[in-house]
């Protein structure tokens, strides 16, 4: 038994997400990266003498609806409170957040098998599709960006006030790859419902992670380290790695693990101390005065339920259900939705709904279109399923239409007829190459008769040979029977 | 006469009729100033090119068209200093008006300087301003009251016709009585916040010092109603107040709560308040003995729950973004202790470790939550007493102003100061001061009427009526 | 039940303050003397306080931009600055 397998990790996240609204959580100030540092404030999100915040409905409305698709309660009345704590980049040196009444308590993200890491997709733990349970979601502001120089620091308030959300899960995740997948699953479902664009590198979402581990089979935690500076889902996965095996090393040394904060070094690919955690934050937290309650059940969460989407579990149902692709198809559709959408109306005015997702997942996706600007019309793609399992033409065919097709977008029946790839199907002109076949070869005629039926098959050869391989295959059989028959 | 001792009322009517020009008025308050500030020192900051030439452009046809009006400093005016009297915000200029300044400019009002105040509003003496004291313009050796002092001796001592002011737990009322002049605290939510420097959010309003209660609702009419930058304030209509003024107590119930009659206040307070309940029994008003049984509890409540909050509105006060920074510091740390160590002042300093206490690990519940709920209690308690009555009459200040420099050792005196004024805050309610009488040794003394929430109609009316049968506001303070 | 000891110091550094020798003493006392009286709180039976009711408007804001202050007149209240960026001694996590 390796040393490893006698213990077992236990995952927390905080998952901090940006939500996308046009203007700040509770100013008017344009919501928005890159522009010109210092140049979307005011009052309020300067923390000025005398302003005051005013709660951005739409952002309340996209956590809720976050909340929604990820089965949480909402609260009929929410609360914002003041977290207390100095930092140059928070300008009021408090927060506003929410402590006791969050927006949205419980729910769950499950575990999507093909957001594990690729090599592991197949493993036990990927197909369990375990449901990591939440403890909660709630909407906060943003801080500043800091910039650092040799001998001080400048900052920019632009990011200062703006909407983020943080969901917070239970210490349900036992493996980095489950980390993977819980983050993967959960940014789809936040694309999805068009709440943020969740890019890790791009810090619309960013992750706090809390790990310990315990013997296999113990109840008790062990004790949890923070890690901090994760950029990337794959970021993580390979912090988790070094730090579960770091702690494991430590504990079978019978060393304890220290209560800290962990700096995550990608490039050095290894965990550092950031700092102990012996002196905890005291926060302070009480109501926000200047804000009332928030009522959500007054028109708030019915609007958010309003816009509900299709949630990827359900997406990925009905493509299998109803356009018979594979579950892998179902996932890949799933984490693009603009292709999917590209897809479903391909596939819409067609019965070879499983082939079109052949031709757009391998060979389409494989020139790295953008599906929403592409000149290929998504309808063309039914049409050329169509031509191969109509038996117009043949795969090898269907290659060179489709090369045609990406080059010069047309019809593939109009690519078919430009390119002469069109199948003889006329009964007369193929009766003609038939009757030539069995001229030319007597021998297989009387192998035929004799009772080998293979022998056939060199004379359907001849055919196509003649007919440059436009005959259809299917009704030479036909004729080539019938005549032999005879 | 001087224009300067004129009502709001009277000076707009002869404003309209083109008989005087806002200038006028300008020039003989300035004039005032000249011979009286010099003692009392209401005025933090005053530009008087800038008030004149506001003056030359005024509008009259609008409802406060020319009329001048004192600023307390701690309400954002664009383009000007807005000190809180506090070292901490200097070099500070305001980059947007309050939403109370830009509702006077549409009136028209000319806006004529800003007064002293007790630092972030916190006192009730202007002894705790950084910018020097505010005297009584009736004794100056005794103070003006607080928090807002300045704006208060400003009316009182006619070098103000009104004055803006905020009252967190009775720094409107309790100078205005001290001083002679009207005050009123709005229902909370009645006048938008945005742009008052925050002392305790959920205490805080901003509200008129004037001359005459017929004035305290021409500028009240100018202020209230629903602003889309303050969250907390109610979404009913505009009003305008006393437009009819019924003259009449007639009939009115007026609820007399025995816990504002308490042993040791001032006896001639109590004598002049007892007259004035009279008063309104001998011109029809009925008297009902009410009871407002957490009285007692009101002043624990208000320092845990104003101290906690300030703690965190004054938490922005670093140096980082405005005002004032501490020369060279090593680190981040070193700028924020210094800065805040350096820039704010005892009684400042004094309610943040409180406030940051109360709400510390550990010690939240026995002191925050428990006083969020007596809070709840002292609210019950105001409703229950409004069952019977349509308003209560109380004493604003147990007693009235005294000598500078005799309470400021003793912050926890000082803070009992506020007994008959801070429960209103805690409960929401409006309430108005107006004078009812002096001393022997000619010291104002104030009579507080107390309204439903958003009832200030009936008080404007109760105190409009009284104020008819007296001519305590006319009589003018010494020399 | 006496008033709690309460660190000066320790709670004037969460609010970072400073506070001189003279202070703390005299902060000591004073508040000591203040959190005695708050201690009269600790009698009054609060348990079926009704919570405070939300009103049944939402005063809520609209997701429309308003225009931002100029980066001069953001900068021109700042303490130090460079680069329009606002300027602090380095920050160190």
């Amino acid at each position: 038994m390796s040393s490893s397998s006698k213990w077992e990790a236990v995952i927390g996240l905080e998952v901090h997400v940006q939500v996308r609204t046009r203007t700040k959580m509770f100013c008017g100030c344009v919501n928005q990266y890159g522009d010109p540092q210092n140049t979307h404030l005011c009052p309020v999100c300067l923390g000025l003498p005398g302003s005051l915040p005013v709660p951005n409905e739409e952002a309340i409305r996209k956590t809720i609806l976050t909340g929604l698709m990820l089965g949480c309660q909402i609260a009929p009345v929410a609360r914002f409170d003041r977290k207390n704590y100095f930092y140059p980049d928070m300008p009021k040196n408090y927060q506003i957040s929410q402590y006791d009444d969050p927006l949205c308590a419980g729910g769950g993200v499950t575990l999507d098998p093909f957001l594990f890491p690729k090599e592991i997709q197949e493993s036990d733990e990927a197909k369990a599709g375990r449901k990591i349970r939440l403890v909660r979601i709630h909407l906060e502001e943003d801080v500043a960006k800091s910039f650092h120089f040799e001998d001080r620091s400048g900052i920019d308030f632009n990011r200062a006030g703006t909407p983020l959300m943080e969901i917070v899960s239970e210490a349900d995740l036992r493996s980095p790859g489950e980390a993977f997948s819980f983050l993967g699953s959960l940014r789809q479902i936040l694309l999805a419902g068009n709440v943020s664009d969740a890019d890790m590198e791009k810090g619309q979402m960013r992750c706090d992670v809390n790990v310990s581990v315990r013997p296999v089979g113990q109840k008790e935690y062990g004790t949890k380290v923070e890690l901090k500076n994760l950029n990337s889902i794959s970021g993580v996965r390979r912090a988790l790695t070094y730090e579960i095996a770091r702690q494991i090393a430590a504990c079978e040394k019978g060393e304890a693990i220290a209560h800290e904060t962990r700096r995550w070094d990608d490039e050095a690919g290894a965990t550092f101390t950031m700092r102990t955690k012996e002196k905890a934050h005291d926060y302070r937290y009480f109501p926000e005065p200047d804000l009332l309650p928030v009522r959500t059940d007054q028109g708030l969460a019915d609007s958010a339920r309003k816009l509900v989407p299709e949630l990827p579990s359900e997406l990925q149902t009905r493509l299998a259900r109803d356009f018979g692709v594979t579950p892998y198809q179902a996932s890949v559709l799933t984490s693009d939705r603009i292709l999917c959408g590209y897809y479903e109306k391909a596939a819409a005015g067609t019965p070879n709904k499983a082939l079109v997702a052949n031709w757009i997942l391998n060979d389409f996706l494989s020139t790295q279109p953008d599906p929403s600007t592409t000149p290929v019309r998504p309808e063309f793609f039914g049409e050329l399923a169509d031509l191969v399992a109509g038996g117009a033409i043949n795969s090898a065919q269907a290659k060179k239409v489709f090369t045609e097709l990406m080059a010069s977008p047309t019809s593939p029946r109009e690519i078919v007829k430009k390119l002469g790839l069109e199948q003889i199907s006329d009964s007369s002109a193929l009766s003609a190459y038939c009757d030539e076949a069995i001229a030319a070869n007597p021998r297989s005629v009387e192998d035929y008769k004799a009772g080998k039926m293979n022998a056939i098959n060199a004379l359907k050869g001849f055919v196509m040979k003649k007919s440059q391989g436009k005959a259809n295959p299917a009704q030479v059989d036909e004729i080539l029977r019938s005549k032999l028959s005879a | 006469m001087s224009l300067a001792h004129e009502s709001i009322a009277s000076l707009r009517r002869r404003l309209a009729s083109k008989e005087i020009h806002s200038r006028d008025i300008v020039r003989d308050l300035l004039q005032q100033i000249d011979a009286r500030e010099k003692t009392i020192h209401a005025y933090t900051h005053l530009d008087r090119e800038a008030a004149l030439a506001a003056a030359d452009k005024a509008n009259s046809s609008l409802p406060l068209g020319g009329i001048p009006i004192a600023i307390k400093d701690n309400l954002n005016v664009l383009g000007d200093p807005c000190t809180c009297a506090s070292k901490i915000l200097e070099g500070y200029k305001a980059p947007y008006d309050a939403t109370a300044i830009a509702r006077l400019r549409q009136a028209g009002a000319v806006l004529l300087g800003r007064t002293n105040m007790d630092e972030f509003a916190m006192g009730s003496s202007t002894e705790n301003s950084a910018l020097g004291i505010t005297r009584n313009p009736w004794d100056s050796s005794r103070i003006p009251g607080g928090s807002s002092g300045g704006s208060a001796a400003a009316v009182g001592g006619r070098i103000a016709l009104a004055a803006l002011g905020s009252d967190t737990g009775g720094s409107i009322r309790q100078p205005a009585a001290l001083c002679g002049c009207v005050g009123l605290k709005p229902t909370y939510g009645r006048i938008s916040r945005y742009g008052l420097v925050a002392f305790a959010s959920s205490l805080d309003q901003i509200g008129p010092l004037t001359r005459t209660v017929e004035d305290s609702a021409i500028l009240l009419s100018a202020l209230a109603g629903h602003d889309p930058h303050d969250n907390t304030t109610d979404l009913r209509k505009p009003e305008t107040f006393l437009t009819e003024k019924s003259g009449s107590v007639k009939g009115l119930r007026v609820g007399i709560p025995k816990e504002y009659f308490i042993p040791g206040m001032d006896a001639e307070t109590e004598a002049a308040v007892r007259q004035s309940a009279d008063w309104f029994k001998k011109n029809g008003a009925t008297l009902v003995d009410v009871s407002l049984p957490h009285t007692p509890s009101a002043i624990a409540v208000y320092y845990i729950l104003a101290t906690a909050e300030a703690s965190a509105n004054l938490a922005r006060f670093d140096g980082v973004r405005y005002g004032r920074r501490a020369a060279d510091p090593r680190d981040v740390l070193d700028l924020y202790h210094r800065t805040r160590s350096e820039g704010f002042g005892p009684e400042v300093k004094r309610r943040i470790i409180l406030g940051t206490f109360v709400l510390s690990a550990g010690y939240t519940d026995a002191y925050y939550r428990k006083a969020q709920k007596v809070r709840g209690m002292i609210r019950q308690d105001f409703e229950k007493a409004f069952a019977s009555c349509d308003l209560l009459l109380t004493p604003t200040s147990p007693e009235p102003a005294f000598k500078l420099g005799e309470r400021t050792q003793d912050p926890l005196k000082m803070y009992l100061a506020d007994v008959f004024t801070i429960s209103v805050n805690l409960a929401g309610n409006p309430a108005i001061s107006l004078p009812c009488g002096f001393t022997k040794s000619n010291l104002p003394i104030g009579l507080q009427l107390i309204g439903p929430r958003f009832g200030e109609e009936k008080i404007l009316q109760a105190a409009h009526a009284y104020e008819q049968g007296h001519d305590w506001h006319q009589r003018l303070p010494p020399a | 039940m006496s008033a709690p000891q309460i660190n000066v110091s320790d709670v004037a550094s969460l609010a970072r303050l400073t506070l001189t020798p003279e202070e703390t003493a005299k902060f000591s006392s004073q508040i000591g003397q203040i959190l005695s009286h708050m201690d009269s709180l600790k009698q009054i039976e609060t348990g079926n306080v009704p919570e405070v009711t939300p009103p049944a408007q939402p005063n809520l804001r609209k997701d429309e931009p308003t225009p931002s202050l100029s980066l001069q007149s953001v900068l021109s209240n700042a303490p130090a600055q460079a680069n329009d960026l606002i300027v602090v001694p380095k920050i160190v996590e």
